[in-house]
């Protein structure tokens, strides 16, 4: 059996990998493919953890989370569809009218 | 319950027409002169009620005063009340206030005719002018009395400035009227300081303000006995404060300067009402004066010297207007010379306990209450008569006028009768109160042993005061009615007055001429002062009787002494200003002497005052504002600016970047963790 702690490594890295990508990558449809990277993560988490402690709850609160983040990912294009018919960009520079 | 009990009615009722005339006089309409009448039979009721209350008192409870207060509110232990109080002193005041003011209010209806809506504004200011008159008049604490002072303050700065926008000759007399009416209020204000200060001072000393605690020689005694320099003080300044509303020496200024009102106005100002208040309140502080013989003598000096100054003023004057309101001040002088002079004696008769010297003290005190009463008289007549010439011409200017008397022989009989009033011709009311005035002074001289020598100064002056007003008066006279006819500010006059103008004058001339008989018929047992078993009593003497006052003045040489005076004077007036054998340029360089630029600029009273304001009262201001503006101003900007700067600072880090927020968010909790990290490192364990 593989060992908890690969699992967490290797959940920690695509956290990681995913934090990089929201906070450096300029596209915006990137930074929201990002976001569900480190959604994941965490649910590589709750997966190891459940199956580990031969508990179900983990696992139910992976497919809720999947359902959320379906739900997040198709309201997140939604508003970046419609982003980029006022603005035609997409980029993060871009959309900075929320400041002083 | 008698009328006395109505006594609260009098300042009601007009104040009840200042109301009613003040919110809804445009609507009644020029039929009722926009309220106009409605304060005329307002006001001719408040004197009905006077005299019904006087009758009621005199017949019932005379010589007692009646006293009824209810209790207004309470400080910590004081209570303060309100109430009314009525002797003959009170009487006097209510009875001579509204009859003159009815008459100047049927009089106005004349004087005011082309006023239109304006007359609203000028009978409900006019309507509350009196409430305060009267008001202050049955008042039964110097607290409730203060009240009514500032009330007639604030009209006679309205009234003064009636003018001061749309005057009928131009912008230039708005602006003059306007400028009155400011100086009017500020100087009377610093009075009014003083006079605040005063009672502030003897209700800290007495423990109230009402004068049958204030006035009760007891209790006077006790707060002596316990810090006689708080009583001295609070004196003073009370006195400070006459000095500020009947315009004495050195608030003089502002009294000549009210004329820019209208003169219906400065009848009222100067003869019912507001300089009255003054006299009143030295009477009816008399007990108080009296607890120190030095007080009565600075008083007494105060007068002296104001009647001097202001009659040698009037002199050369060309404004018909500004010589009357001279005269007036000078009359005034005159009553603070007898309460002051009186007040000497009876104070010294207090200290060294003879009897005799209290006696003739209250004679003062009597002579002041006449020339007081008869002064009202002949000087509304007088007012009101210069009113009617002016109404007439078109102008103040006494060059402008001559030889009117066939013009209008109303005015001009009435006016003569007024004139010799207020010269001291024998007979004429002015002649029994002024010479009793100088005979009091006289007497004062007589008995106040080593400080003798300032009552003679002071009776001296009383009579060149006298001389010099039955010039001043007479030359008035002259140069309006007689002489050559010139015809005003437009080469001709309107001829007579209306009826409603010249009926007030005729019954003002009869009191002018004849209210000093009041004398024989016992005046002077009805207001005189004296302790009466150990209490102060306002009236209830013995009254002299039948002609012992005419046989008393015309057995004394001092009498002949003014009455040769008063005729030369008038004889010099009617050389120079008639006849023309004297040509008074000849005197006085044709204006250039120093005297008479002096005279002319009113011994630099103004100058002084605009010297005064400007160094002292300006500079201070500077320093005031400089500290506002610098030192507050700038703490409370500063602390405001930097807040808004450092606001706007921070909101620069708002770039609207939702990486940047976001780096600072991860950012954050990689901190939080490492903290936690560290902590569990170092204390090993939660």
């Amino acid at each position: 059996m593989i060992p908890l702690e690969y699992f967490l490594a290797f959940a920690a890295v695509l956290f990681v990998i995913g934090a990089y990508g929201v906070l450096t990558k300029p596209n915006t449809l990137i930074v929201l493919m990002c976001t569900e990277l480190m959604l994941n993560a965490a649910n590589i988490n709750f997966v190891a953890f459940s199956a580990f402690s031969g508990d179900a709850i983990g696992q139910v609160m992976v497919v809720m989370t999947i359902s959320v983040a379906a739900a997040e990912v198709a309201v997140g294009i939604a508003i970046l569809l419609n982003a980029y018919k006022v603005r035609k960009s997409t980029n993060t520079d871009d959309l900075v009218s929320m400041r002083w | 319950m008698g009328f006395v009990d109505l006594a609260w009615l009098v300042p009601l009722i007009p104040c009840l027409c200042f109301v009613i005339v003040g919110l809804f006089g445009t609507k009644m309409g020029e039929k009722t002169a926009y309220g106009g009448l409605l304060v005329v039979f307002g006001t001719a009721i408040s004197f009905l009620i006077a005299l019904l209350v006087s009758y009621d008192y005199f017949t019932a409870c005379y010589p007692a005063a009646v006293e009824s207060h209810i209790l207004w509110f309470t400080i910590g232990g004081y209570e303060i009340n309100i109430g009314y109080y009525i002797d003959s002193l009170s009487c006097l005041m209510m009875l001579f206030a509204s009859f003159i003011s009815t008459l100047i209010f049927v009089y106005s209806l004349g004087y005011m005719h082309d006023q239109e809506m304006r007359k609203r504004r000028y009978f409900a200011e006019v309507a509350l002018f009196l409430t305060g008159m009267l008001g202050l008049a049955v008042s039964s604490s110097l607290l409730e009395l203060f009240i009514f002072w500032e009330v007639m303050g604030l009209c006679s700065y309205l009234l003064i400035g009636f003018w001061s926008f749309r005057h009928p000759e131009g912008d230039d007399k708005a602006d003059n009227a306007a400028s009155a009416a400011k100086k009017a209020f500020l100087v009377t204000r610093l009075g009014d300081v003083c006079l605040m200060g005063g009672l502030f001072i003897l209700f800290l000393a007495m423990g109230s303000l009402d004068y049958t605690v204030v006035f009760n020689a007891d209790n006077l005694a006790a707060a002596w006995a316990a810090d006689s320099g708080k009583l001295l003080l609070a004196a003073l300044l009370i006195f400070g404060g006459v000095i500020g509303k009947s315009a004495q020496f050195p608030l003089l200024d502002w009294l000549p300067d009210a004329m820019a009102g209208p003169t219906t106005v400065s009848a009222l100002i100067h003869a019912a009402t507001m300089v009255k208040a003054g006299v009143y309140l030295v009477a009816r502080c008399f007990p108080l004066f009296c607890m120190d013989k030095d007080i009565m003598l600075f008083v007494a000096i105060i007068g002296g010297a104001t009647a001097f100054f202001t009659a040698t003023m009037a002199m050369n004057n060309m404004n018909i207007k500004k010589v009357l309101a001279y005269s007036t001040l000078s009359q005034l002088g005159y009553m603070f010379l007898s309460l002051g002079a009186g007040g000497y004696l009876v104070a010294l008769g207090m200290e060294t306990g003879e009897e005799h010297l209290m006696v003739i003290g209250a004679l003062g005190y009597t002579a002041g209450c006449l020339h007081m009463a008869n002064h009202a008289f002949f000087k509304a007549l007088l007012f009101l008569c210069s009113g009617s010439v002016i109404h007439s011409t078109g102008t103040e200017d006494m060059r402008l006028m001559g030889g009117l008397k066939e013009k209008m022989p109303k005015t001009a009989m009435t006016m003569l009768i007024g004139t010799l009033s207020i010269a001291g011709f024998p007979f004429f009311a002015g002649f029994f109160s002024k010479d009793l005035v100088l005979d009091v002074v006289f007497e004062t001289f007589e008995e106040s042993g080593s400080i003798s020598w300032v009552f003679i100064l002071l009776w001296i002056l009383g009579i060149v005061t006298a001389f010099m007003t039955a010039f001043y008066m007479f030359r008035l006279w002259f140069m309006t009615f007689m002489g050559e006819y010139k015809g005003g500010a437009h080469g001709h006059c309107h001829g007579e007055s209306p009826n409603c103008m010249t009926m007030p004058l005729m019954v003002l001339s009869i009191f002018a001429f004849a209210f000093g008989f009041t004398l024989t018929f016992g005046w002077d047992g009805v207001f005189t002062i004296g302790l009466v078993d150990g209490a102060w009593l306002v009236g209830g003497g013995e009254a002299e009787s039948g002609l012992h006052w005419i046989v008393e003045l015309f057995t004394n040489w001092k009498t002949y002494v003014t009455i040769v005076l008063v005729l030369l004077a008038i004889y010099l007036a009617h050389c120079m200003y008639v006849k023309g054998t004297m040509n008074p340029g000849k005197f006085n360089k044709d204006g250039k002497s120093a005297l008479y630029t002096t005279i002319s600029n009113r011994w630099y009273f103004p100058e002084l005052y605009n010297q005064l304001s400007w160094k002292l009262g300006y500079g201070v201001a500077k320093g005031v504002d400089f500290f506002d503006k610098q030192v507050i101003d700038g703490t409370v900007n500063g602390l405001s600016s930097s807040v808004v700067g450092g606001g706007d600072l921070m909101s620069k880090a708002q770039d609207g970047h939702v990486q940047s927020y976001a780096i600072i968010v991860v950012g954050g909790i990689v901190a939080l963790f490492v903290a936690a990290a560290l902590l569990f490192a170092q204390f090993g364990g939660l």
